[in-house]
């Protein structure tokens, strides 16, 4: 287990901000956030390489703030890898090992097992140049392993790799997280990266922690404008509050010329948000103009996804739209120039202040 | 044999580019060369075999050659934790230490040795180095080291720094978590990745130890069998008009050049050529 209390370290004007954080022996750990974030920082800050203005660091309960790199259980793979050009794998993965002054055969017994657990026993002879990028990131993270460490700490480490490699590198850490049951960072700017392997995922923007819980929350319930933004929903709407909605637990809303139903009581004026993948889109033949949240719309882009289609509409709100490949074949055969959006109340999620 | 598989299909332009490369390489080759066979074929039999009987050449040989070891021993010595230092450490007046390691290489040699001779002949420090400590320099072998040193350890320093620059930060980060503290991180990371860089540094301080002339003339003079080394014993040689012994020397002293410069690079493999 890792917990940080209030961790502050400023360097030039970049400051993380009184982070504080929980991870569970067993708990797989994404922390989410843009460039430029300070997640590698907040890294380095875990791993004793940058010394903190204040706050505490604890890992299995014991303090480590003021402990060295060395001294702190952790298992570290940086960015690039930096595996040591001038050692073979072997090499590299028992270096921590010859450090610590095992013996040559307990060294190469170990390195052996974590080179099995990687399956990369076939590479162990092998020098660092000619590696792909696929099996330097498992080398690296044999070498944090071998140790057997409290905590691994990874700094994207699949943002190198193509598609295909990253998700099958993302099954393999998962894998061995669950194996070995190791309180695990894995810092990333990419979501469908944190959805392959999460347990729970934090977004962190300029230093400051925005939000924490698992990855359905920072979907569907952001916390502000920028978590919302950064799952990617473009559907973000100001809206004033004018009245009781229809069901008593509703609050209707005036955003441009329409009423919406939003679930929960409201005030004032507010800001909500609707996932693309929550917004339903109908054939403009069905339309029904006693439905609730609904309005007709133009469908003026769409863009073939792979999983889905997305679809930009032009109507009273300007909506982005995920649909099925079937859904958005029925709206082009239905000849009719218009769309219907319907938004459910229930996932109309409003914004905290 | 091996396969060459990285190199670039070439069109007309990259050819041209390459041979006006290759033509300023063979332009200075053939120069050198060219002076060396004009004082191949300057030289007699008698001069040869002056070279290779006499005992005060042969004295300047040694001199030249363990002077020169010793003094690049020496500058590596501080040429590697200097240029760790410079590299990884931020500390008030770094910049002007930086600029003063240059300074050697700046100067015309000459300096070092009036400075040298000044600095034991006419400071109390120096003459209570020299009188008091017994530790003596000026116009002793012991000297000619310090002079070369002076005149050549930059070299080292600015290349062991150059070097460490060239090593990322991220892999000592990596052996501090592994479990190394500062010293192991340097030991077995830094050093090992820098060691070519480093070596690099110690053949051009060798070089110009080597060949240095000037201020070991004013500083330990060259007394023979005493104090002098090959070059001043070329200056000695033509100045009593042996033109053909002092380019005999001089050749001497451009073989065992080569033969230590291309040994070093062989034996630290940085002559390997990396495809």
């Amino acid at each position: 287990m890792i917990r940080t209390e209030e961790i502050f370290f400023r360097i030039g004007t970049f400051q993380l901000q009184r982070l504080s954080i929980e991870i569970a022996t067993d708990q797989y750990f994404v922390l989410l956030g843009p460039p430029g974030s300070g997640k590698t920082i907040f890294l380095e800050c875990l791993c004793g390489l940058k010394k903190v203005n204040s706050g505490r660091i604890y890992i299995d309960g014991r303090e480590v703030t003021a402990l060295e790199p060395r001294a702190r259980d952790i298992g570290y793979v940086p960015q690039d890898y930096a595996l040591f050009p001038h050692l073979s794998v072997e090499q590299n993965i028992a270096f921590g090992l010859r450090v610590h002054g095992h013996q040559h055969k307990e060294t190469k017994a170990k390195v052996t097992e974590t080179a099995d657990l990687l399956g990369i026993q076939h590479l162990l002879s092998r020098g660092i140049d000619g590696l792909s990028g696929g099996e330097r990131q498992r080398v690296a993270v044999a070498r944090a392993l071998v140790l057997q460490p409290k905590v691994l700490l990874l700094d994207e480490p699949v943002s190198a790799l193509d598609e295909v490699t990253r998700q099958d590198v993302c099954v393999q850490l998962l894998r061995i997280q669950r194996h070995l049951n190791l309180a695990t960072i894995h810092v990333s700017h990419n979501l469908e990266e944190a959805f392959s392997v999460a347990d729970r995922a934090a977004i962190l923007h300029q230093g400051i922690l925005q939000q924490i819980g698992s990855l359905d929350e920072l979907l569907r319930r952001p916390n502000s404008e920028f978590v919302a933004r950064f799952m990617r929903c473009e559907n973000i709407f100001c809206a004033e509050v004018v009245g009781q909605g229809a069901q008593g637990s509703n609050t209707k809303v005036k955003v441009g010329d329409i009423q919406l139903q939003v679930s929960g009581q409201h005030s004032g004026k507010l800001t909500f948000m609707i996932r693309p993948e929550d917004v339903l889109v109908c054939p403009g033949s069905q339309y029904d103009e006693k439905g609730g949240n609904a309005f007709v719309a133009k469908l003026v882009r769409s863009r073939d996804c792979g999983g889905y289609v997305k679809v930009e509409l032009d109507g009273p709100l300007n909506l982005v739209a995920h649909i099925t490949a079937g859904r958005f074949a029925e709206l082009q055969g239905e000849h009719h120039p218009d769309v219907i959006a319907v938004l459910g109340p229930e996932n109309i999620h409003v914004l905290p202040r | 044999m091996k396969v060459v598989s990285n190199i670039p299909v070439r069109g007309w332009r990259d050819r041209v580019f390459a041979a006006a490369t290759f033509f300023f390489v063979c332009v200075f080759i053939i120069f050198v060369l060219t002076l060396i066979i004009t004082d191949v074929f300057y030289i007699d039999k008698e001069a040869v075999i002056t070279v290779l009987t006499s005992k005060f050449i042969r004295h300047a040989l040694w001199m030249s050659t363990w002077t020169t070891f010793v003094t690049t021993f020496i500058a590596l010595l501080f040429a590697v934790p200097m240029g760790y230092a410079l590299s990884r450490f931020r500390f008030p007046g770094r910049i002007v230490a930086d600029a003063i390691v240059d300074l050697p290489i700046v100067f015309p040699p000459l300096v070092a040795g009036l400075t040298l001779l000044v600095f034991f002949s006419q400071t109390a420090l120096g003459k209570w180095i020299q009188e008091d400590l017994g530790i003596e320099f000026v116009f002793q072998p012991k000297g000619i080291v310090l002079c070369q040193f002076v005149a050549a350890a930059s070299f080292a320093i600015r290349s062991a720094k150059t070097a460490f620059d060239d090593v990322s930060q991220r892999y000592e980060n990596v052996a501090l978590t592994l479990g190394c503290t500062q010293w192991g991180s340097f030991r077995r990371v830094s050093l090992p990745l820098a060691r070519n860089g480093i070596i690099a540094g110690g053949i051009l301080t060798w070089a110009r130890a080597f060949g240095l002339f000037g201020p070991l003339m004013i500083f330990v003079g060259s007394f023979r069998g005493r104090t002098e080394v090959l070059s001043t014993t070329i200056f000695l040689e033509q100045s009593v008009g042996n033109l053909e012994v002092a380019l005999a020397i001089a050749l001497l002293l451009i073989f065992v050049a080569l033969i230590a410069v291309t040994g070093i690079r062989l034996v630290s493999g940085s002559a390997q050529v990396k495809l």
